[in-house]
């Protein structure tokens, strides 16, 4: 397939819902209640283009093909719009410079005698990563987009949801195919854009004002990171290009992530520098992904309309700190600390989440909860640093967006019939109501508990996979003797095509998760292996806690509902029915072809030595799987004990709490300390600023406007309205001119 | 009578005009006798220009007042006009009725001490007063009327 092709089609995928968002916001007036037709008809010429990149791309890497050794060639292909800026001679190499980086900066940054240029442009690139994570966002985005439909109309803010989905499916697509950090850094705003924008869709209700503001804040915080990690990725590589560049004199520059150094033994920096730029990206992803210790803004997003939340909130910008993180693996692999602390990060936040999902009243809360739980998952799976664990997450982002969108548009679904009532106490026994919406919010849950053939249970078994492999590597090394001709730690990357871009060849290093290393972080990695089947446990536990009490016992529907709690319209029904089938079998199909791992390892960032190294061979995990399923029908009967059949306002499960519910139901207090720490200094120092303003500098500027004031009350008071003063000073005057006259022509 | 002794008197003349109309101005209220006083003024100038004029046998100062007396004649129907407005206004044809025209935090000025009037020594017929005194106006009796 030529290049042209796909390079027009990676334009396409955002640029369609540019268009359909310029559109809406143009002809929405116009439009009126046929609004939606430019978003979704953009968004759905997107998905077809993503989905067509996905299936170009995987026969481009042989996927289809059924490629035997299932081992893709790495493929990228960087398309450049047009140049951004251009700055000759940026780049000073930190030898020549007066600033004492130290020497080893230097050392590790003079690989360029030269000055280096400050080099943008509005780079897209194509590689399997950014072809699964387009997929995603444009199909999740094109079902949310027709399911808000029927949940946002004769909403008054009709043309602007859709303008704003389409602006948000743009800027997430956008920051996905960004070829440079400097791109990212403006789409990863842009999505926080759109996310704060829908999130106080309902501006006129204060707590959606103020849950939009927190957000927007609280990622803020995570954007600094991003921020300084960029300024420092330019420091230390001289370039912000993931791909390789040309130099005016026609000489390569290597891009941070571009083939060169991937294939270059010593291309990342590790130590200090290196650890602090992982840690600043973790920063960024932890903002943006909700994680601890920011995730205290997902929760409270809830307040937006529920498509959002289930189009960004769940299934796709939330994902865009695992996507940043298993884009800048091999960064990541040149500091083993680094890594680590992704794991920990990631373990314990599904941990704390999953524990405050168990106690939540609200649907879409716990559904948050559960979000944030999810997400750590994939984290911790990142932070593993192996092949397994980085295609494991991207693997668990992809099931996790389709069950996770269904669940979120199901309580939609619940929200919308129960007249805007999200309370589980309020309401049960839905099934007889809105059997559909029962039956897939069913199927998504089963997916989120992990139950065997369902989508969640492969995905969450890779990453217990990835976790056990780090914890036990020697219980690891036998399966590994089993299939001992795919696991030989220097397994050269494939270079067969003539024409490919290939590596150079190059003397690998060792992997930085060897042996040596594994011995060190296994019983960490232990202790994260037994926290997340834990969080296994108890996240089957809340999602069939929300699942009972929503849908079995005696059927109640709140006052608010009226007499019309029906099953919703079919425009929101069939989006369901659609998620629900990958919810279902996306897992089994993916893992059992093995599919998208393949695929994924031909990123080239995945592709590096040091990550491809790590590859282990595709096997099933018996063990694993069993204590996965273990946990998850642990969950589901206790759930069941407490919740099944029962009223949903009785008395619940957290009565045995004891003293721990105040903790859980208060969700361990993150926001009240938050509050004390951070918020109320602020106050207090804004508080000074106050002050400061308004005695200190207002004083000055009122000052400076009374000097002219006191002199006018001075010379005012010669207006006296009395004609015969005004008469005499003009007397005056000219007596005093005439006798200068006089004194001056003086003989 | 030499021509120096001539120009002296046309210039005292002018002089005692100029004089005149500037007491007048600066002493009197009566917006018409403070016009009649200005146009005084005028005169007593152009009486002197005159006398120069003829002293030095030069005719430019003729034909300059000739000029002024045209100017003036305008000049005073114009200022006639403003003093009828200023009349109309307020009724009365006192400078000082116009005082409010001041900065506003200024004091009033009123004319604390009132010249004895003679109107007791004049003689009017004594009508017998009939339906109610209207209320007088503080400020109005505090500004002379009949300056």
């Amino acid at each position: 397939m030529p290049d042209f092709d796909l390079a027009t089609l990676l334009v396409l995928v955002p640029a369609l819902p540019l268009a359909g968002a310029i559109l809406t916001v143009l002809l929405g007036r116009v439009l009126g209640s046929r609004a939606h037709w430019p978003a979704v008809l953009s968004i759905a010429a997107g998905a077809v283009a993503a989905v067509t990149l996905l299936v170009g791309l995987g026969r481009e890497t042989g996927i289809g093909t059924g490629h035997a050794d299932g081992h893709a060639k790495p493929v990228e292909m960087v398309t450049t719009l047009w140049q951004w800026a251009n700055i000759p001679d940026a780049y000073v190499p930190a030898a020549g410079s007066s600033l004492d980086v130290g020497d080893d900066l230097a050392a590790r940054s003079a690989g360029f005698p030269q000055a280096l240029p400050f080099s943008i442009g509005i780079d897209l690139r194509l590689d399997p990563l950014t072809a699964v994570m387009l997929a995603v966002i444009t199909c999740v985005g094109l079902l949310v987009a027709i399911y808000s439909i029927g949940y946002m109309h004769d909403d008054p803010g009709y043309p602007r949801f859709f303008a704003l989905v389409a602006a948000f499916v743009f800027s997430m697509s956008m920051l996905v195919a960004a070829s440079n950090f400097l791109l990212v850094y403006v789409f990863w705003e842009a999505v926080g854009a759109c996310s704060y924008l829908l999130i106080g869709f309902w501006f006129h209700k204060p707590s959606a004002a103020a849950a939009a503001k927190k957000a927007f804040l609280v990622n803020r915080v995570g954007d600094f990171g991003l921020a300084v990690a960029v300024f420092l990725l330019w420091m230390t590589y001289g370039t912000l290009n993931f791909h390789d560049t040309l130099l005016a004199d026609g000489s390569p520059l290597p891009g941070i992530l571009g083939q060169a150094r991937l294939g270059d033994a010593a291309g990342y920096v590790g130590g200090a520098v290196g650890t602090a730029i992982c840690l600043l990206l973790l920063l960024a992803a932890c903002g943006k992904s909700a994680q601890l210790p920011l995730h205290v803004w997902l929760p409270d997003a809830m307040e937006g309309p529920t498509p959002a939340s289930a189009l960004i909130h769940a299934a796709t910008m939330v994902t865009a700190g695992v996507y940043l993180i298993a884009r800048c693996a091999p960064l990541y692999m040149a500091c083993p600390t680094a890594l680590t602390i992704v794991s920990i990060v990631g373990a314990t936040t599904a941990l704390v989440a999953a524990l405050i999902g168990t106690v939540q009243n609200d649907l879409k809360r716990v559904l948050a909860y559960s979000t944030i739980s999810q997400l750590g998952f994939m984290f911790a799976s990142l932070g593993t640093g192996t092949l397994l664990g980085f295609t494991a997450a991207i693997f668990h982002l992809v099931t996790h967006a389709f069950f996770k969108a269904l669940l979120f548009l199901g309580a939609g679904s619940v929200m919308h019939a129960m007249g805007g009532v999200i309370d589980m106490r309020r309401f049960g026994g839905l099934r007889r109501v809105m059997p559909i919406t029962a039956a897939t919010f069913l199927v998504g849950s089963l997916a989120l508990a992990g139950v065997a053939p369902f989508a969640g249970f492969f995905s969450k078994d890779e990453v217990l996979a990835a976790l056990h492999g780090r914890g036990w590597p020697d219980a690891h090394a036998e399966h590994q003797d089993a299939a001992p001709h795919e696991t030989h730690a220097h397994r050269p990357l494939p270079r067969e095509a003539a024409g490919s871009p290939a590596f150079r060849p190059v003397s690998f290093r060792e992997p930085v998760a060897g042996a040596e290393a594994d011995a060190i972080a296994a019983p960490t990695f232990r202790v994260l292996y037994w926290m997340s089947l834990v969080t296994a446990a108890l996240t089957a536990f809340y999602t069939f806690r929300a699942v009972f009490m929503t849908f079995t016992g005696p059927t109640r529907v709140p006052d608010e509902a009226g007499h019309h709690a029906h099953e919703s319209p079919p425009v929101m029904t069939w989006p369901l029915v659609i998620l629900a089938v990958p919810a279902a079998v996306s897992g089994w199909w993916l893992f059992s072809t093995h599919a998208l791992a393949d695929f994924l390892a031909a990123t080239p960032s995945l592709a590096a030595p040091a990550v491809a190294a790590t590859a282990v061979p595709h096997v099933f995990h018996w063990d694993l799987a069993l204590q996965g399923t273990l946990a998850a029908a642990i969950g589901i009967v206790v759930a069941a004990i407490g919740y099944l059949g029962r009223r949903s306002d009785g008395p619940q499960l957290e009565r045995f709490l004891g003293p721990i519910r105040p903790i859980l139901a208060n969700r361990f207090f993150c926001d009240e300390i938050y509050t004390a720490l951070v918020v109320r200094p602020l106050e207090f120092v804004a508080m000074l600023a106050a002050l400061f303003d308004r005695h200190v500098i207002d004083g000055l500027v009122g000052f400076v406007a009374g000097v002219p004031l006191a002199a006018g009350a001075v010379i005012r008071r010669l207006q006296s309205g009395l004609l015969q003063r005004y008469a005499v000073a003009s007397a005056i005057g000219t007596l005093v001119v005439v006798l200068a006259l006089a004194w001056r022509l003086r003989p | 009578m030499t021509p120096s002794a001539l120009v002296l008197n046309g210039l005292v003349v002018g002089g005692m005009l100029f004089a005149i109309g500037l007491v007048g101005i600066l002493a009197r209220r009566n917006l018409i006798v403070m016009f009649l006083s200005a146009e005084l003024m005028l005169q007593g100038v152009s009486v002197s220009l005159v006398s120069w004029s003829r002293h030095h046998g030069d005719w430019g100062g003729h034909v300059l007042v000739i000029f002024v007396l045209t100017v003036a004649a305008c000049e005073a129907a114009v200022a006639l006009v403003f003093v009828l407005q200023a009349f109309a206004r307020t009724g009365r044809l006192d400078a000082a009725a116009w005082q409010s025209l001041r900065e506003s935090n200024l004091p009033r000025s009123i004319d604390r001490e009132l010249p004895a009037s003679d109107a007791e020594a004049l003689t009017f017929p004594h009508l017998t007063p009939a339906g109610i005194e209207p209320e007088a106006d503080e400020d109005a009796l505090l500004e002379r009327e009949h300056v």
